[in-house]
């Protein structure tokens, strides 16, 4: 009875320390996941005419909400510059930064539904943060499209995609570097606004 | 049933002792539902707080020594976040700024007025089966500028296979028509030029240059764009500089390469906040990461 006492405990105390779930692909598999969800919405045939395409772009919304942590993503954006907006301008910002890069991802990526996406492997960066990579074959070119994750209290969530080697936060930071640089960060969101309702 | 399953119960003695069962249970309860909570529970009430908590001093600045804490996920970030946010990125000198920007701008045009309507009625009159086999058969002449960029690049292995793809392409894949060496044999090349080699000996950009018809570009790209020019046997038909079968060509390859990324411009300035800048960037990352990623 000692014996299966104790194997009873080291049993517990095993499956305490592996739970079903494995950390070693989480970051690939979440990923993947949600972004083959993007891509199902994507490619469903039957949400057709003006509805269909509302009730796409809601789907899809969800999916990438899913997918990004868009607060992440602005701050690193914005670097150092983050720290220059007050609490208010700051949610204003993700807000419409969100929005753009909702439209903007979902254009790149529709070009790509007819494509097929690899998952190859996952490639640490820091203490918390995980390169998802991918590759899009299309007919005559393999496009690397990898995604950079940190792990939150919700899972992991990407903060950056880097396709062909262009990191869209980089991008994105130095066209806002150059518009802080000069003009107060109300005057960027007021581009933001004109950017995103133009749509 | 319930006698059999009496019986059975009977047979293995399972819960010899009511503790065991009890444990038993609370281990697969335990292992069915980690300590980490699963993300979906979090999620919904914690973003429609975001969205509906009022937000206090929209207007005014803000006003100095009074941080916000970075336990707030709005928080401010820290110097090593923004050290890590700022160091990312390579930058490029831009003193040429006005030309560069005109250069742009007629480059814009270019596209929109000429090149996209020629593609899109090439796209309608070749099949893609067609435009792929060209596209191939472009790709495989340019081998050899691939072959002595990795040679001076001191990467003998990617010229040996470049030089396999060349010759299994040109034969069996019918005179480069076919991409057989990655189809049939599963060799897959890699990209090299000149601009990439002086990049890896350690030249720098030396600034920002964007030309017509071509686009951007660098002092040192510009130097690597001739030099690569002199190994592409393309560049050897017809007798003069500009003979119609050069012009003619060199004008099919762009129109046959563009033809398979009809929108990708579109997509990549309509997402731009300032596309000048944008695709400023985009050059330099793509660029960097040719010359020191891997």
């Amino acid at each position: 009875m000692g014996i299966r006492k104790s194997a009873c405990v080291v049993m517990m105390f095993l499956f305490l320390v592996f739970p079903l779930v494995s950390q070693g692909g989480v970051p690939l598999d979440t990923v993947k996941t949600n972004v083959d969800s993007v891509l199902a919405v994507l490619r469903n045939s039957t949400l057709k005419g003006e509805a269909g395409k509302k009730a796409k772009a809601d789907k899809i919304r969800d999916a990438s909400g899913k997918l990004f942590d868009f607060i992440e993503l602005s701050k690193r954006t914005l670097g150092a510059n983050w720290n220059k907006l007050d609490a208010g301008q700051r949610r204003d910002f993700v807000q419409l930064y969100t929005k753009l890069l909702e439209d903007a991802y979902v254009d790149k990526i529709t070009a790509y539904t007819d494509e097929k996406v690899d998952f190859t492997k996952e490639v640490p960066l820091g203490a918390n943060t995980v390169e998802v990579q991918s590759e899009v074959k299309t007919k005559t070119a393999k496009i690397p499209i990898y995604y950079r994750v940190i792990r939150k209290d919700d899972g992991w969530k990407v903060y950056d995609v880097v396709i062909e080697g262009v990191s869209l936060i980089t991008n994105y930071r130095t066209q806002f570097r150059e518009i802080l640089a000069s003009k107060p960060p109300e005057s960027l969101l007021e581009t933001l606004r004109t950017k995103v309702g133009g749509k | 049933m319930r006698g059999r399953n009496n019986r059975r119960r009977g047979d293995v003695k399972l819960p010899a002792e009511p503790w065991v069962g009890m444990l038993v249970v609370m281990v697969l309860l335990l292992w069915l539902f980690p300590l980490s909570v699963p993300a979906e529970t979090v999620e919904g009430p914690k973003k429609d707080a975001v969205i509906t908590e009022p937000v206090q001093g929209v207007d005014g600045n803000r006003t100095e020594g009074a941080p916000i804490p970075s336990s707030d996920p709005y928080g401010d970030v820290t110097e090593k976040e923004t050290e890590v946010a700022e160091l990312e990125g390579p930058t490029i000198a831009d003193p040429i700024e006005p030309w560069n920007r005109a250069m742009y701008h007629f480059n814009d045009k270019f596209y929109f007025w000429v090149l996209k309507p020629v593609t899109k009625g090439y796209q309608y009159v070749i099949p893609e089966g067609f435009r792929v086999i060209f596209s191939n058969f472009y790709n495989n002449i340019k081998a050899p500028v691939r072959m002595v960029n990795h040679l001076l690049q001191g990467r003998p292995r990617r010229a040996g296979v470049e030089l396999e793809r060349f010759v299994i392409n040109s034969t069996m894949g019918a005179a480069g028509l076919r991409d057989c060496a990655a189809e049939c044999f599963g060799i897959t090349g890699r990209d090299a030029d000149f601009g990439q080699t002086l990049g890896k000996y350690g030249t720098g950009f030396g600034f920002y240059i964007v030309w017509p018809f071509l686009g951007p570009s660098s002092p040192r790209d510009t130097v690597g764009f001739v030099a690569d020019m002199f190994m592409k046997p393309t560049t050897y038909v017809g007798s003069g500089w500009s003979t119609t079968e050069r012009v003619g060509l060199t004008a099919h390859e762009r129109v046959n390469q563009t033809s398979f990324h009809i929108g990708d411009y579109e997509v990549i300035k309509e997402s731009a906040v300032d596309p000048y800048v944008a695709f400023r960037d985009g050059y330099v990352q793509y660029r960097t990461k040719a010359i020191e990623g891997e």
